[in-house]
């Protein structure tokens, strides 16, 4: 059986290549050669909402959902996130590149803004 | 006091450390547990003295007293607020780090949820992920379910031996939960910025814990590897970026060219006998008659 993050990244996939906000059952259409049950759509679904990367909207028979921000962003936050040399923040990761002087870590950071 | 500046400027000034990185985070740390207690022990011995000559045996007393509801005779004003004072700080001190604590491990859940989706299984490198990113960069996310992560640019940038060298210098942190070590370092600096030895302190440990991984890099992947993998994503962050060399990647690249000759058993034992010495003589001071 595939990992959570696995279908996570498939969901995602799917809701990146639509062009308008999608129901559960869009979703599972699109990744029907896994033969998903719409209880782990709707599960999937739930989970990255909760993370940010998915909002859901509301219409008058469904949920609608859409992609929040692009993959491109995404990536940029968690770039900026592990970049980050805010003193409190210095121990959530340990880069490679650890030490760099804090304007360094700055002009880095402007390359991803 | 004497711990706090002439101890720790003379520790960040020394040049053994970088010889060995390990006895010198262990005494970092215990001039930073001695100084604690001895600032703390300092304040609750004053107040305390009064009532017994050693700590267990004051303690004793003024739980007999308070159990009889009636004040211990020599406690007066200014032993309360010793008291109080070393209470509040020791509040002070444990709260902060709790609060970093908690901080941290609600920033690396988030940043670890996202990089679930949007980073992709490395099939090669068990455990590892690669962010599709140009930069190059290379970074693990510490804790009971620990990640790695490289991005396109690091691997376009490095040979498969330079990016063994990155990988064990990673995991190299996280199996010695180098996060740890620097979590006291850094709450405590944050809160008290204006202790001279702090400062000091932060910056000498997360200088140390990159050297101990450089450390176990070179002795899985071999000192070429490692330093070409310094200079290939230090160098192209920093020609991307900055007219100047990292001065941090720079000293750790010197650092392999002069390779630091391993100190003796002795010079070792006597800096981990130290860390305990500086631990144990104030507990002492405190607990013994």
């Amino acid at each position: 059986m595939a990992g959570l993050g696995e279908l996570e990244r498939a969901v995602m996939d799917v809701l990146w290549a639509a062009s308008e906000p999608c129901t559960a059952r869009d979703v599972q259409d699109a990744l029907a050669q896994r033969e998903l049950a719409t209880t782990t759509v709707l599960t999937v679904l739930g989970r990255l909402e909760r993370k940010g990367l998915v909002s859901r909207t509301r219409d008058s028979r469904a949920h609608r959902y859409q992609a929040a921000g692009t993959r491109e962003d995404h990536i940029a936050t968690l770039m900026r996130d592990a970049l980050d040399g805010a003193p409190d923040r210095g121990a959530v990761m340990v880069r490679f590149l650890g030490g760099m002087p804090p304007e360094e870590q700055a002009a880095l950071r402007d390359l991803l803004r | 006091m004497l711990l706090a500046e002439p101890v720790s400027r003379a520790l960040a000034a020394a040049r053994w450390p970088a010889r060995d990185p390990t006895g010198a985070l262990l005494l970092w740390q215990a001039v930073g547990l001695a100084g604690g207690l001895a600032l703390l022990g300092a304040g609750v011995s004053f107040g305390l003295a009064p009532l017994g000559s050693s700590l267990p045996v004051a303690v004793g007393q003024l739980a007999e007293h308070l159990r009889h509801r009636d004040w211990p005779a020599g406690l007066g004003v200014w032993q309360l607020l010793a008291l109080a004072a070393s209470l509040a700080l020791a509040a002070r001190l444990l709260g902060v780090l709790g609060l970093a604590a908690i901080r941290t491990l609600r920033a690396r859940r988030r940043h670890r949820d996202l990089l679930d989706v949007l980073a992709t299984p490395w099939p090669a490198m068990a455990g590892a992920r690669v962010l599709a990113h140009p930069l190059p960069v290379a970074y693990c996310l510490p804790g009971l379910r620990s990640r790695l992560v490289v991005s396109e640019g690091t691997l376009a940038a490095l040979s498969p031996a330079e990016l063994a060298a990155v990988l064990a210098h990673e995991r190299a942190h996280l199996r010695e939960r180098h996060d740890l070590v620097v979590l006291p370092f850094v709450a405590w600096g944050a809160t008290a910025p204006w202790v001279p030895g702090m400062a000091r302190a932060q910056l000498a440990v997360a200088t140390l814990v990159e050297m101990r991984a450089d450390d176990v890099a070179r002795a899985r992947a071999g000192e070429l590897a490692l330093a070409g993998a310094l200079r290939q994503v230090g160098g192209g962050a920093a020609r991307a970026t900055l007219t100047s060399f990292s001065a941090a990647v720079s000293g750790r690249l010197d650092r392999l060219d002069h390779r630091p000759n391993r100190p003796s058993l002795a010079a070792r034992a006597a800096s981990r006998l130290a860390a305990l010495a500086l631990v144990a003589v104030p507990t002492a001071a405190l607990l013994l008659p």
